[in-house]
């Protein structure tokens, strides 16, 4: 599946772009995760989302950074696998000025999703994708205007330096498929 | 021989044992010290397996065994090619069949790739995910026209591309008489998969005697006999130390025929190895996935005719997808090819067909078997020209009719049982006629449908006509017997699932024999007690198996006659059966009870004549030249909202010609699931694959089956042209209500909606689509 | 398709199925009705270390007339709603929209509370209690308090209840005076996700003009769905045939963002949300203006 959208930050393009790397900020975006840096712009870890009434399935993540351009761009390259099936997707994320304290992003990701959640998961697959990406872009809004997180549905261990929380996008959505039914 | 029961409406001998659930099935055998298997199946439609470690899986709690490809050893091979390809000229064929268990790659998602034995169900599905399994993604590719361009990823790398078979069929010459036609029609039609969903999912349990030898599997298989050879001669066991047992079985549509599926090669292997009964039960989850499926096809048609829309020619050349492995060989393209051709005089036809290997699940023959994206066709084109030319759409059937004199009629080419494609009898026009009383055809258009629309409701009519190839060959045998009880026992190999056979072959036997329909024990599908046959497929049980039983009881009859006129001292000619005796006509008090005779005839001391046969037995076989065509007309009512979109079926007509008719309730209960099914295919129930083959709807939440508020009352009514092809002119009924459905029902919404420029050139036809497609010709409009 | 090994609890009183709450956290699911937790765990996409069953509390179940309206307890069956006179005295538009609920067997296992709690976005009642205006009583260990069902819903499957927290009932409103309501839905076939839903009531002033009115959609967003510019422009106006196709339009096309799935387009849910919130608010006005009209003809 494609997801084209975009999202306007109340702040300006270099704090949005730190703020992006910023491991704090991951935690908001992105709860019930454990990612590691293996190697420069390379990370691994485990997931595990819990939304609403519906516990999900563990998924192993790698996730890669790719043509980094400060602070315009980035490709994020997503693979996840777990019994439940796996995803795998590109995500491009851009960056473009709107104002001194405003700063769009445009995201378009390509997303695969196979497996049990593939199978059973479609009828939520699009109100999946668009509200979890939503309040992951919402949280970290929130953080760049220095308002106080919202409560994290589950503790994060984050256990390296910074990853780009705009992740979101793809892994939100692509792990939390698991919601379902 | 008295016909009291033959044609008689009886009900059914089965009834009381699955209705007060005293039927087996075969999650119905529990065997002592029982283990239970669960597969771990791919989740990628296409990766390359680059490793494989089941220790942790191994250690889990309750796990007796974990085997992978590796473990086979010598038993891992591929499947057997099924239905080898017919003699077309110039075919172009390539065969790559199902492995037990996945070895470098996985072609389809649900490809198994190793088994897990547990003490439970619920311990083997435990211990699955502890299976760690690599998997190299490739690319893959969903649909068959994209499978054959050139730069298409190479599902099975031993060919040169995913050309799976090429095969060209000519009658007459199309290329010359196209210029001749008042009105060519060209379409481009599409055709999209289902599934068989049938109530009751595939299951084994195998279990091995070491001390005797044997291994017994029960299977829910439509045909038991080819499995027992097959699993003999793989596992390198004597052919009767192997028992194959299709008990009472919910529901086959084809898919459960002789497939060698992994999980049936497996089973009884394992119960080797182990030394323990194993069980393994498909859920409904793995069935969208490890049972085959079919009906996707694309076509580009046009049909030529002159100006009082007599048909020219057709030509027609489409892609068939042949999913990741081809057991089946070409049956469904071949059926295609043949049906399109219809209740027609087609005096010049070039078909061409392309089948494609897809990283989709395998196809193989559904109820109706490649008939319908033909017949969907034909109907089709045959609708358009209609409204080209301004003339009915009965009308121009009637004219295109092959007329009651043209029988039998050799096509010239090929089918799906090698031999030349011939219609042995049939009389279309009385079948249509007869539909369009039913359904009152002139009257609702003439009247009931303007008095509708200045309502405001969009109700429409639809009427199709179609043939279907039957009860093919090669054989079907059956024993009839009289034991010292007097009971009636009949044992034939085609398994049975819901067809009615216990009653069916009954009838047959109870006519020549005197006795109760009741009275007649019949045992299907168990390789134990009758292993010569085929199986139950092409709507052939009660053409090739009906005709065996048949000869079968009159040999028993020609027997019971000749030992009872020795003992009564009487001519064979002056005698009668009659409620389980033999009598002599003039004189009933003078008789002897069938049992008595059975009890003569098997005797335990003192001499017989030499040459003497013992015991009230007859075995027999029937094996028809040629299969028998089927016909008949559909007809619909339905309503459809122009502002959502849905269609509601109002009313539903079939008049079929089965030939003779052996049980008036038994083909209307088949027809009547047919339907259902159809209008499963044309409204409801599409397997939607995404661009890398991922199935999005593989539940019962998102594949839709019409449910009993979905399918209209179904009127039926019947014309009788016997076969001329076999003893009883008997031909198959449990496909046909199943063939016309889509483009009936095309042709209906059309007519409700009379929106110009809206065509149904697709199936199914889900509402959204409809909108979609009245959305763009209000546009174009 | 079995589920992976869970812990299963019993408790006999809400007291004591609080305390189990508190004391498993994430790791526990109730269990009402289970006609979607089950299915998610037996494809174990759902695998709760701990299920504690509600359904031996019986004080959670039944349908009492209160002061305001109804009170309805959370383990009350979806078929004992379906089939009660007070609901269809005091709350019509929930009697009408009961029998769209899946099948008959569902509803005879199905709860009120289990599938309000749920939160599936495709799920009738809780737009139903949206539209009516009714009230969620919930309760942790310690504390009781009173939720509005607009509130209650807050995203996707989620809900402003705590973790520890249970829905113990809910409170329906009884119907005001001169007000109509209706409900419409479209499914593939009978019982199946809706493709849209409407719940509509409108309560019309002494000269027939609108004195307020609710539609609620489902399945066109991540929970109930509230088209509160529609309402807005109908607010004061005389519910005319054209000021019902301004609102289905402003509906249809400002209030929602619908989702696609392979059964409908986000267009096709649009189109959809036009049709039956015409046909809802149609049917809702003649009820106010005191007309008899049949029940929802929608399939």
């Amino acid at each position: 599946m494609e997801i084209q959208s975009e999202f306007v930050f109340n702040g300006s393009r270099d704090d949005l772009w730190a703020n992006l790397l910023d491991p704090t900020v991951l935690a908001k975006a992105l709860p019930g995760t454990k990612l590691e840096l293996v190697e420069e712009d390379r990370y691994e870890g485990q997931m595990e989302a819990t939304v609403g009434p519906v516990t999900a399935a563990r998924f192993d993540v790698t996730i890669e950074l790719v043509d980094k351009v400060a602070p315009e761009s980035f490709t994020m390259r997503v693979d996840g696998k777990g019994a439940a099936g796996f995803t795998k997707g590109t995500a491009l994320v851009q960056l473009a000025e709107q104002g001194p304290t405003e700063t769009l992003m445009k995201y378009t990701a390509d997303l695969q999703v196979g497996g049990r959640i593939a199978g059973v998961g479609q009828r939520l697959l699009d109100s999946v994708a668009n509200s979890m990406s939503r309040q992951g872009l919402e949280a970290i809004n929130r953080h760049l205007q220095g308002e106080a997180p919202a409560e994290a549905a589950a503790p994060l261990q984050l256990l390296s330096r910074p990853v780009l929380a705009a992740i979101a996008v793809v892994i939100i959505v692509a792990v939390l498929l698991v919601v379902l039914l | 021989m008295s016909a009291a029961h033959f044609g008689a409406a009886v009900s059914r001998n089965e009834d009381a044992r699955l209705l007060t659930g005293q039927a087996l099935f075969v999650d119905d055998v529990q065997l002592e010290g029982m283990l239970h298997a669960a597969f771990l199946r791919s989740d990628y439609a296409h990766a390359r397996i680059t490793n494989l470690d089941v220790s942790a899986a191994q250690e889990s709690e309750g796990v007796v065994a974990v085997y992978t490809a590796a473990d086979l050893g010598e038993y891992w091979q591929p499947g057997p090619l099924l239905v080898p390809p017919q003699p077309i000229e110039r075919l172009e064929f390539h065969c790559a069949t199902q492995v037990p268990l996945a070895k470098d790659k996985v072609r389809h998602v649900g490809e198994p790739i190793a088994v897990v034995v547990a003490r439970s169900r619920y311990e083997a599905e435990d211990a699955l995910p502890l299976i760690r399994v690599e998997l190299e993604p490739l690319p893959a590719v969903a649909n068959p026209v994209a499978a054959l361009e050139p730069d298409a990823p190479r599902i099975h790398e031993q060919f040169e591309s995913n050309l799976a078979a090429h095969a060209i069929q000519e009658k007459g010459d199309y290329a010359s008489i196209v210029d001749q036609a008042a009105l060519v029609v060209r379409r481009h039609l599409d055709h999209d998969r289902g599934a068989s969903a049938p109530m009751e999912n595939r299951g084994v349990v195998a279990s091995w005697d070491r001390k005797c030898g044997e291994l017994t599997v029960w299977d829910t298989t439509q045909a038991p006999i080819p499995i027992r050879n097959g699993l003999a001669r793989m596992l390198g066991l004597p052919e009767t130390q192997v028992r194959v047992i299709a008990p009472f079985i919910g529901g086959g549509f084809g898919p459960k025929i002789m497939m060698f599926y992994p999980e049936e090669v497996l089973l009884p292997w394992v119960t080797m190895q182990l030394g323990q009964p194993v069980k393994w039960i498909e859920d409904r989850q793995e069935s969208f996935f490890a049972t085959t499926q079919e009906r996707s096809q694309v076509h580009d048609a046009e049909l030529a005719v002159d100006a009082e829309g007599r048909i020219l020619g057709v030509r027609d050349v489409f892609v068939y997808d042949a999913g990741a492995y081809n057991p089946y060989g070409l049956t469904l393209p071949i059926n295609t090819q043949c049906t399109l051709l219809g209740p027609y005089e087609v005096p010049n036809y070039y078909t061409e067909f392309r089948a494609a290997f897809t990283n989709k699940p395998i196809v193989s023959p559904i109820r109706g078997a490649g008939r319908q994206p033909g017949v969907f066709v034909m109907e089709r084109l045959l609708d358009i020209a209609a409204r080209e030319l301004g003339i009915d759409v009965m009308e121009i059937r009637r004219r295109n009719f092959l007329p009651p004199d043209a029988f039998p009629h050799d096509h010239g080419i090929i089918y799906q049982d090698s031999a030349s494609l011939v219609y042995d009898s049939g009389n279309y026009l009385p079948a249509l006629e007869r539909a369009a009383e039913m359904i009152d055809y002139h009257r609702f258009l003439d009247e009931t449908q303007p008095a509708l629309r200045a309502e405001g409701r969009h109700v429409g009519i639809g009427i199709v006509s179609y043939v279907e190839g039957t009860g093919i060959g090669p054989y079907e045998g059956a024993r009839v017997s009289i034991e010292p009880s007097g009971r009636v026992n009949l044992a034939t190999g085609v398994g049975t699932q819901g067809q009615g056979h216990f009653t069916s072959f009954a009838q047959i036997a109870a006519d020549q024999l005197g006795v109760e329909v009741a009275d007649v024990e019949v045992v299907t599908g168990d390789t134990g007690k009758f292993h010569w046959g085929t199986g139950t497929f092409a709507s052939r049980g009660a053409v090739v198996a009906g005709n065996a039983c048949h000869a079968a009881a009159v040999a028993l009859r020609e027997k019971i006659l000749e030992q009872a006129a020795q003992e009564l001292e009487a001519a064979t000619a002056d005698l009668e059966l009659v409620a389980g005796t033999a009598r002599v006509k003039e004189a009933p008090e003078r008789s002897i009870a069938f049992g008595e005779l059975a009890v003569r005839a098997n005797p335990l001391r003192g001499g017989v004549k030499p040459g003497t046969e013992p015991g009230l037995e007859a075995t027999a076989y029937f094996g028809p030249e040629k299969g028998s065509t089927a016909s008949g007309v559909h007809a619909m009512i339905v309503e459809v909202d122009p502002e959502t979109a849905m269609v509601d079926v109002q009313r539903y007509v079939v008049v079929h010609d089965c030939g003779k008719v052996i049980n008036p309730t038994i083909v209307r209960g088949q027809i009547i699931g047919g339907v259902a099914h159809g209008i499963g295919n044309c409204f409801y129930e599409q397997l939607v694959f995404d661009e890398n083959a991922q199935l999005q709807n593989a539940s019962f939440m998102d594949y839709l089956i019409p449910t009993a508020t979905d399918v209209p009352p179904v009127d039926t009514d019947h014309i009788e042209t016997p076969s001329p092809f076999n003893p009883l002119g008997i031909k198959g009924a449990g496909e046909a209500g199943a063939i016309p459905t889509n483009p009936l029902f095309a042709q209906a919404v059309e007519n409700a909606l009379q929106v110009p420029g809206l065509e149904v050139l697709e199936m199914p036809l889900s509402p959204n689509r409809l909108f979609e497609l009245l959305c763009a010709a209000r546009e174009a409009d | 398709m079995k589920p992976a090994p869970f812990r299963y609890l019993r408790p006999g009183t809400v007291d004591d199925a609080l305390d189990l709450l508190t004391e498993h956290g994430p790791q526990a699911k109730l269990l009402a009705g289970g006609q979607s937790l089950i299915p998610t765990m037996n494809f174990r996409l759902s695998q709760p270390a701990v299920l504690i069953d509600l359904n031996r509390l019986g004080e959670l179940a039944g349908i009492e007339e209160s002061r305001r309206g109804l009170m309805i307890g959370a383990m009350t069956r979806q078929r004992a709603a379906e089939r009660s006179g007070a609901v269809r005295d005091r709350a019509p538009l929930l009697s009408e929209a009961m029998p769209f609920i899946s099948h008959p067997q569902v509803r005879n296992r199905g709860t009120i509370g289990g599938s309000l709690a749920h939160a599936d976005p495709a799920a009738e009642l809780p737009a139903l209690m949206v539209a009516l205006d009714a009230e969620f009583l919930v309760r942790d260990r310690d504390h009781q308090r009173r939720i509005a069902a607009a509130d209650f819903y807050t995203g996707l499957f989620a809900t402003a209840l705590a973790p520890d927290e249970m829905l113990l009932s809910v409170e329906v409103p009884k119907t005001p005076k001169r007000t109509g309501w209706a409900f419409e839905e479209i499914s593939r076939r009978h019982g199946d996700y809706a493709l849209v839903g409407v719940a509509t009531t409108i309560t019309l002033d002494r000269k027939g003009r609108c004195d307020g009115a609710h539609i609620v959609l489902l399945s066109v967003g991540d929970g109930p769905v509230a088209a509160s510019q529609a309402v807005a422009g109908l607010a004061g106006e005389e519910p005319t045939a054209d000021a019902i196709r301004q609102a289905a339009e402003v509906t249809a096309t400002r209030d929602i963002d619908p989702p696609a799935d392979i059964h409908a387009s986000a267009a096709y849910r649009r189109q959809l949300a036009r049709v039956l919130t015409t046909r809802a608010l149609t049917r809702a006005v003649a009820r106010a203006q005191g007309a008899e009209v049949s029940e929802t003809g929608a399939r």
